[in-house]
Formats: C-alpha cells, structure tokens, sequence
C-alpha cells in the first residue's frame, strides 16, 4: 500500500497504470489459457495427472465447495473494500470474521433462529468495525496497527468465548440452513451449482452487485471515492470526511460480518483452535480485492478463482496424485505470493492510510 | 542544509520530544488493557457457572472468575513467588527468563524492520523456518562431535543455521517489497501460511523421527542442547542463551544508532523520500532491514530447539507474534525492547500459572495481547485524556509513537 507514485508526473504514473492493467490482464489470460490446455490435455489423457484435474475441475461438486469456500472471503473483501475506498485500511477483516463467525453460532444455539443468529454475528462484527473506526478516525491511531490489534483480540476473543461458555475452543453444532434449489436450472451439469446453494451464496451474489451499483451509481459511492483519493475536495464541497469514513469502516464490519456468520452457520459450527476456523480467510479477502483492483466484481471473480484453487486441492488431497497432501495445501498461499508479485503495484486511494483532519476545529 | 542533515534533525527532535512521552503511553496502554481484562474477567465470571462456595463476592454481585487472582498469580506467579519467604531461582522465575529470552529475539526482529519503515508480520514463520533448520543441521552435525567439545561447538553453530535460514526467508518478502511493491504484511502472512505447510510435510515424512507417534525430529543428543548453568534443568532455562539476548539488544542498539546501516534504515522508517534523496539506497535497505529481521527470528527458532524442545515439532508457540506486541510496546527501540519482553515473559509464563490456579481460560493473555497493541497505537487517546485532565498543559504536535511511520504519513 505504498505511494510510491504519489509525487510521480503524471505521465509515469499513466505509465504505471498500464503496466499495472497489463499484467492484470496478462495474468488472467494466462490463467484460462493454462486452463484450457489443461482441459484438453486432460480429455487426451484421462489417466494422467492433467485427466484427473481436468476431471476435478469439471466436477459440479468443486464449483460447489468453490462458491462455498468464497463466502467467507468474498464478503470480507466487498467490506475492505469499502473500507479501504473511503481511506482506511482495514487489515482486521480476519478479526472481523473471527468475531463474527462464533457470535453467530452462540446466538443461534441460545435463540435456535439461524437468522437472529446471523444478525447477532454481523452485530458482532459492527461493533468492533466501529472500535476499529473510533481508534483510528478519532484517534488517528496507525491504520495497520490497529487492524492487527483488531484480528488478535478477535483471536483471543472468540476461543475465550468458547472455552468459558462451552468448556471448550470448539462450540457445539447447530442446524445448518438449508440449501435453495432452483427447479430444472439446478438439474444443469456443472453451473448446476449455480442454481442449488445455500442462502448465502445468493446472498453474496446479490452483496456484489449492490456494492458495484453503490461504487458506480450512487452519490454515496462517489463520496466514499473522493474520501480516499481526494478528501480535502469532498469537504470543500461540504460532506463531512469523518461521516463517510466511519459509514464506510462500519459497512466493513457489516459485509465482514455477513461473511462469517454464513461461513459458520452453513458449517454449523465455531472452531478456534489454533488460527480458528477462518484460517487466514480475512488475508486472503484482502488480496482477492487488491488483484480485483478494488471492484467489487473484480474481488468476487478473483475470490473464486482462490477458492476454486482450495477447492481444488481439497479434492486433490483426497485422490492422490503422488504429492504430499501437506504441500498441496498451499497452493493458494503460493498463487497468492505469485499474484502478489506480478501486480503488487495497485491503485491505493491516494490518501489511504492518512489522517484527515477537517480545518474546523 | 542537505536532505540527510534535515533528516537527522528531525530525528533527533522526534527521539528526544517522545522518550517520555513513549514510556507514559506504554504504561498507561498496559494499565488500562489490565482495566478492561478485569471487566473481561468479571463478564466472563458471569457467563459461566460454578458453585456457589467458589465463587467470589464484589458489591453484593457473585462471579465465578476473581479477577485479583488471576493478575496475582500471572504476576507473582510467573515471578516465583517473590513475596512467599522461599524464592529461588530454578522454579517457575526460570520459565519466565526462558520465555523472556525468546521474546527478545522475536521483539527485536520486529523492531528493526519498524525502524525501517516495514511492517514484518514474519517472525512467527521465519522462527519456525529456523527452528526447523536447526534442528536438522545440528542432528546431523552431532554425529562427528561430542561431549563438552561438542556442545562448544554445535551451540554457535546451530544458532548460526537458524539465522542464516530464518534470514533468508526475511529476504524474500523483502525482494517483493523492494523489487514488486508487495504488500509485505500480506506476503509474510501468506509466506507464514506456506512454512507451516511444508515444515508440516518436511517433519512428517522425510525428516520424521521413525521411533515417535509424533510428528517430530529424531531428539537433539544432550551436549547439542544448550547448558543449563546455575538454573535447574528441569525448566528448561539456559543463562547462556539469555546472555546471548542482552548482547543482541546491545548490539542492536549500537548498530541502529551508530552505524551508517542504521543511519539508512532510521531515515527509511522516518522519511523514506528524505532518505532517498540523501544517497539511500531504499530497495537495498528494505531488503537488508527484513533480513537481519528474518535472522533474529531464526535464532529465536534455533533457541527454542536447543534450549526449550530438544527436537523439531509442528505448532510453535506464538512468539513471533507477541514479538510484534513486544516491540510495539517498546516504540520499536532495542532497549526498550528488553524490558517490554520480560514484560511479555511474565504474562507468558503467568498463563500457565493461572491455567494452574484458576478455571480462567488461557486465552485471556491473547486479549490482552490484542488490546496493548490498540491502545499503543492510539496515543492520541492517552492526550487527549491528559489534557483533560491538566487543561493547562501545553498544545503539543502529535509524534508517532514509532520509526514505522507509514509512507507519506502525515500530522496534518
């Protein structure tokens, strides 16, 4: 999140800003490309590596588990995204699924509503958004800092929870929501799995497509931009700074909230041994909108592909294809590196990670 | 006025207006993270049940968890008891120096990639990348020493393996820093996800011990250990290994304050365009800052196997990231970092005394962990508290509270 380009002319930073879309683009069509040799190495040579992979990735059941595992991620990202958008890096996304993920399971097991118990989780969620918001708007605290302070008391927060209501890091189950099934269309091969999910999956569909219209349509969208780029023009023009950032920070607890709530409640179940069940989940949210360059769709596509990936291995793990199961799990971790390396240079609201203050006090 | 001298003045000025003030906000951050423990541990208290008999009675109201316990034995337990009339040394006042002296690895780690203006989340893994290394090295190296001779020289050698190690796996994400502007706190997260992985494989299969259930090396001979001189070998606690921290610190502090690597590392953290103008060669020193950070960790690594463990296992404790606490705490100074880490020993080691004494979960140290490093990073907080308090006190420019100031950062 460097500025490095801040004080460039503006010609290098043009420049910069084609390079950056260029080897977006280059990343991604060398992905479908490796993908579709892959297919149809994988139909020459069903018996080989590339033919089980081909046939992992065609199964209907890895897009279902993949559109599963990006619940969690998805929402984190729409959420650090509007967070980040308006100036304020929210590095605790994880914090926030944490926290969430287990009120949502508490809640429900006290109340037996799977719904009260998703508002509980996203309340959870909000309220130490808010923390988060007040610690550093008011109190011009490090943006980074404290976000990290916000995924470690989450951390510890949430298994002490557990331990003291449950005797134990892991929480009891509770029903799970059931799946919505499209008629005929959910009967389709493969994007079968589109049409046959749980709630949440629709839920996110539908997140991803507000938080778009919001960025592209509303004033809202438009201040929150101005926020992060250019906060001295939104308060000449009279919006309060301070307002759109903390609406922004708290519409990050609640998309981060909604994600570990589903994420959870479709499990049925909170487990926080060690880094908890969210497992670096709320990191990789913050990747999956860095490479989507801040849009929300761009963060939902480029989530799937990671979760397509932990879907992927999941699968691999269980068939064997003569690598150890242990450096198969991370896979993801390494494309994220890789995706990391070739489009580290983003384009970071200018004034992201900066204090503003209003020049009336 | 060249650009290095402006540098160096506003360095100065920023040290010497904050020392006090770094201390103030430090202590009052701890104090009120032990407040908001406390009501932790009230709440928590009611949430659980518990007899009647063993419940404890404050303005009328029962709770289950006392609260004065339990900071009573995390103190003055993890002291050994100071106040009992029969202190010694080899009890539980070991375990604390032994988990102090990790920490001071992992603290200084983290420190002096702040200084440089990065945020190096890393320690963790590059402490277990060293341990692992470590652990292999050192087996292997065993077979050709032994005895005291062995132990002479295997200690250096094995330390050495872990810094070389835990160092390399700091200069990568320092590679992407310098060279592909990755965000270094995602890629050392994202590095520590990919270790555990293959240290997991590595431990598991090709390096397993074949006579353990476990997933470990083949256990360290007893002159490849470091010797417990003067402690009690039962807690695992060796002074050699805690004098090689203190020199550390004081070599630390002198290569950061009296070196021209330091002068480019202090002037990266502080004003990374200042600095560059000046003749600083930004990517070499981000490069360099995260791999001397990624070779303390390693030690800390090499220490844990060689003086705590004995052997290599999957799962370390979390000292890498109470290192970030640590040096947090300390406003990312060497010295400072001493104490902020015996500090951190004592909380540690106390935990178990408290698992011990109380039904109070152990996680409890976590939260608090979390909530020093908020309150750290909110000094303005402490200020505008003070000035309400001394409404004549002076208006005072905001100072950070440390070298990682973030590019382009601002008091605006």
């Amino acid at each position: 999140m460097s500025e490095a380009g801040a004080d460039a002319p503006v010609g290098s930073r043009l420049t910069d800003t084609v390079a950056a879309y260029s080897t977006r683009a280059l990343a991604g069509g060398t992905t479908i490309a490796a993908l579709f040799v892959l297919l149809v190495a994988g139909a020459i040579f069903p018996d080989s590596i590339a033919g089980t992979l081909a046939d992992v990735l065609t199964s209907r059941n890895t897009l279902a588990s993949a559109l599963r595992l990006s619940v969690p991620i998805a929402f984190a990202a729409l959420g650090g995204i509007f967070a980040e958008k308006s100036g304020v890096i929210n590095i605790g996304l994880e914090g926030l699924l944490i926290i969430s993920a287990f009120t949502a399971i508490y809640v429900t097991d006290l109340t037996g509503g799977i719904w009260i118990g998703f508002v509980g989780g996203v309340l959870a969620s909000t309220l130490l958004a808010g923390l988060f918001a007040i610690v550093t708007i008011e109190f011009r605290a490090d943006q980074i800092i404290a976000g990290l302070a916000v995924w470690l008391i989450a951390l510890g927060l949430a298994p002490f929870a557990s331990q003291v209501i449950y005797n134990g890091p892991n929480t009891p189950t509770v029903p799970t929501p059931d799946a919505i099934s499209v008629p005929v269309l959910a009967e389709l091969p493969f994007f079968g799995a589109l049409f046959s999910a749980s709630p949440s999956v629709y839920l996110l569909f539908l997140s991803v497509a507000l938080s778009w219209y919001v960025f592209e349509r509303t004033a809202f969208g438009r201040w929150i931009r101005a926020s992060g780029e250019n906060p001295k023009a939104l308060d000449t023009a009279g919006v309060s700074v301070r307002g759109v950032r903390y609406a922004a920070v708290l519409l990050s607890g609640v998309l981060a909230g909604m994600g570990g709530s589903a994420f959870s409640l479709d499990l049925g179940q909170f487990t926080g041994n060690g880094p908890t069940m969210v497992n670096g989940k709320g990191f990789i949210a913050i990747v999956a909108y860095l490479f989507g360059n801040y849009n929300p769709v761009g963060a939902f596509l480029s989530t799937l592909l990671f979760a397509g990936l932990d879907a992927i291995q999941t699968v691999l793990q269980l068939r064997g294809i003569g690598i150890p199961r242990q450096l198969i799990r991370i896979t993801p971790f390494v494309v994220v590196i890789v995706v990391l390396a070739l489009v580290g240079r983003t384009q970071t609201p200018e004034a992201a990670g900066d204090h503003y203050e209003s020049g009336e006090e | 006025m060249s650009a290095a001298d402006r540098a160096r003045t506003v360095l100065t000025r920023l040290v010497e207006a904050s020392a006090t003030e770094r201390v103030l906000i430090s202590t009052a951050a701890l104090v009120l993270s032990i407040l908001i423990g406390t009501a932790i541990v009230l709440v928590a208290g009611r949430m659980t049940t518990c007899a009647a008999t063993d419940a404890v009675y404050y303005l009328g109201t029962g709770f289950c968890y006392d609260p004065v316990v339990v900071f009573d034995r995390l103190f003055l337990g993890a002291l050994g008891e100071p106040f009992s009339g029969n202190w010694s040394p080899d009890g539980q006042f070991a375990v604390t120096l032994r988990e102090t002296t990790l920490l001071v690895f992992t603290g200084l780690s983290v420190a002096v990639a702040f200084r440089a203006g990065i945020f190096n989340i890393g320690p963790q893994v590059q402490m277990v990348v060293g341990a692992m290394a470590t652990a292999v090295a050192v087996l292997w190296a065993s077979s050709f020493v032994s005895g005291a001779l062995g132990t002479v020289l295997l200690i250096p050698f094995g330390v050495l393996v872990g810094a070389v190690f835990g160092g390399l796996y700091g200069t990568l994400p320092g590679l992407l820093k310098a060279y592909a502007d990755a965000n270094e706190v995602i890629t050392t997260i994202m590095l520590n996800f990919i270790a555990t992985g293959v240290t997991l494989y590595l431990v598991s299969g090709p390096f397993k011990d074949p006579g353990s259930a476990a997933n470990q090396t083949v256990p360290l001979p007893e002159f490849a250990r470091f010797p417990s001189l003067l402690f009690g070998s039962r807690q695992d606690f060796s002074l050699v290994a805690f004098a090689i921290g203190i020199l550390a610190i004081g070599g630390l502090y002198y290569v950061i304050e009296h070196t021209a690597f330091g002068y480019d590392v202090r002037t990266s953290g502080i004003q990374p365009e200042a600095a560059e103008y000046g003749g600083v060669d930004a990517a070499k020193t981000v490069v360099a800052s995260l791999t001397l950070s990624g070779a303390l960790g390693g030690v800390a690594g090499a220490m844990y196997v060689m003086m705590i463990l004995g052997t290599f296992q999957t799962g370390l404790p979390s000292y890498g990231f109470d290192g970030i606490t640590v040096s947090i705490l300390a406003g990312n100074n060497p010295l400072g970092v001493g104490v902020a880490a015996l500090l951190f020993g004592i909380l540690k080691s106390g935990t178990t005394v408290v698992q011990f004494a109380t039904d109070v979960p152990p996680q409890l140290v976590g939260v608090l962990r979390g909530l020093i490093i908020l309150f750290v990073a909110m000094p303005e907080f402490f200020r505008l508290l003070g000035r309400r308090l001394s409404p004549s006190g002076p208006e005072r420019n905001p100072v950070a509270t440390d070298g990682g100031r973030r590019e382009g950062e601002t008091d605006e």
